[in-house]
């Protein structure tokens, strides 16, 4: 997925932002356990919430190893749950999905790099989606509705985020407790709907320039990429009610250990990410702050 | 039943003016504006009655002298039972605006009531006639479903041929209002835009070289 979910770090404390580390790490070993080295790379934030999400309210045992990122110092991390298993074979099939999905928005040439990555990503994804079928075949399918709705192109919103938000919703389908699969769908549901939502908007100016499907463009025709205030204000109020349905969902469920970092990113982060996006300073502060790493990196 | 100071997420040694705080909290999350056409509005309802439950049953406690900490206070029990009165979940939203223009929609506003979305929806494909009334169910559907672009588009044509109709308008300007005063823990403004607007949003990178934010998907 994209990486528009992640925990506000100003406003979530070092214990909290900690704990998901150690989510991080657990789904990043989890991965590399089921699949190999190969699909760690995989690993993103976006998985690590649903991997939150799927998981009971305790946190669980925990132990320390060195790893490719982390070579000298041990990191602690969750160990292999039957959560972290099931996500870990969502995000397989989320992640293989999306690089097939790339392989057929670009040209031969553009496309290799999705090529390659997804045929390094084949035999995981074999795995994965013969243990999760209905969930691969879910994902399958969405994805080729999505395909046919931008091929029309489709000039509405909601039938395009339908599809993307219900084949992330479909990853609560082997939860077993009824309450917490309906909150559970409803929670993912209307994330991969403002994910869908918020990528399109983030994606406004350089779909204007290529000339390639915009949902939102479309839908408010904004040929040139600038957002008038009048369309801005329709398109926050539709975020804003998908935000809404998130965090009415979070109350009905006990997430234990995990409420504070769900709820400082669903009641917050996702304003703030939205807001940036809007504002165009989304994709500057995430290149600052990669630059920034590297520079961290080559310093150190 | 739980113990109602759980319930509350209170110690037993909370004053009264405490529990009066947390009870209202509770009630402000769980308040059926809150959960307003939400397709969990019937989960939010067992809260609020569980919640109701605790409140009475720790001022009736309280009031009998039962548990002496805090101020006592019998009387506080009469101001606060008002959340419990509001109980205007699902059931009644559709009918208390008089009835439907055929029986056909009649029956559609039953099936959205009782959470059959697609029923509903088939109902509303095999009637030819798309009045008003047809595209406000149209949209109420739409917005359960979670299709809230649509759901005001539909509201919105509901208003235009009928533009004296209260419940259409409600549904319209519940959709163009927003959420601005949909609950927030804090108590801020919940919306995109009166987030404060945060000039250096802080975004949480975990590790270095980790692929935090989709690296390989996304650039």
């Amino acid at each position: 997925m994209y990486g528009y979910v992640r925990p506000p770090a100003g406003i979530l404390s070092e214990e909290e932002l900690e704990r998901f580390r150690r989510m991080y790490c657990g789904l990043c070993h989890t991965l590399g356990q089921r699949y190999g080295t190969a699909a760690r790379f995989i690993l993103n934030y976006d998985f690590t919430y649903l991997a939150i999400l799927l998981s009971g309210g305790d946190e669980g045992p925990s132990t320390a190893a060195r790893c490719m990122v982390s070579p000298l110092k041990k990191r602690d991390y969750l160990c292999t749950t039957d959560a972290l298993a099931l996500a870990a074979d969502e995000s397989v099939i989320l992640a293989y999905w999306q690089l097939r999905d790339g392989v057929a928005d670009h040209d031969w040439l553009h496309g290799m790099k999705y090529r390659s990555l997804s045929a390094v990503l084949e035999p995981a994804y074999r795995k994965a989606s013969a243990a999760r079928p209905a969930f691969a075949e879910s994902t399958r399918r969405q994805l080729a509705h999505l395909a046919e709705l931008e091929a029309q192109p489709c000039a509405l919103l909601d039938p395009p985020a339908d599809a993307f938000a219900s084949l992330l919703g479909a990853a609560a389908q082997e939860v077993d407790h009824p309450v917490r699969r309906r909150v559970l769908e409803q929670i993912l549901y209307h994330l991969g709907r403002w994910i869908y939502l918020i990528d399109a908007a983030d994606d406004l100016k350089k779909d204007a320039k290529t000339g390639s499907y915009n949902p939102v463009a479309l839908r408010y025709g904004l040929w040139d990429g600038v957002w008038t205030p009048e369309c801005r204000r329709e398109f926050t109020a539709t975020l804003d009610h998908s935000v809404h349905m998130i965090t009415t969902a979070l109350e009905l469920w006990d997430f234990g250990v995990w409420t504070p970092v769900l709820e400082s990113t669903f009641y917050t982060g996702l304003f703030h990410v939205g807001k940036s996006v809007l504002d165009g300073t989304f994709r500057s502060i995430r290149r600052g702050q990669r630059k920034k790493r590297k520079n961290g990196e080559e310093t150190a | 039943m739980n113990d109602p100071y759980q319930v509350l997420g209170v110690p037993e040694t909370a004053t009264d003016e405490e529990i009066k705080r947390a009870y209202r909290e509770l009630a402000r999350k769980y308040h059926p504006d809150n959960y307003h056409d939400n397709p969990l509005a019937d989960l939010a309802q067992e809260k609020m009655k569980e919640i109701n439950a605790a409140y009475e049953q720790i001022t009736k406690m309280r009031g009998s002298g039962g548990h002496g900490s805090g101020s006592t206070s019998s009387r506080q029990s009469s101001g606060y039972g008002g959340y419990g009165s509001y109980g205007g979940y699902g059931g009644s939203t559709y009918r208390q605006y008089g009835g439907s223009s055929s029986s056909v929609l009649q029956q559609v506003r039953i099936a959205i009531n009782t959470g059959d979305l697609s029923r509903a929806e088939a109902l509303l494909a095999n009637y030819s006639d798309h009045n008003a009334e047809w595209n406000f169910l149209r949209g109420a559907v739409c917005y359960r479903r979670g299709w809230m672009d649509e759901a005001k588009r539909y509201y919105q044509t509901a208003c235009q041929m009928d533009p004296g109709n209260a419940e259409y308008r409600q549904a319209l300007e519940f959709m163009e209002r927003g959420t601005q005063s949909a609950y927030h823990p804090n108590g801020t403004p919940f919306g995109t835009d009166l987030c404060g607007g945060n000039p250096c949003l802080t975004l949480c990178c975990l590790y270095s070289l980790c692929n935090g934010g989709g690296y390989v998907l996304c650039c």
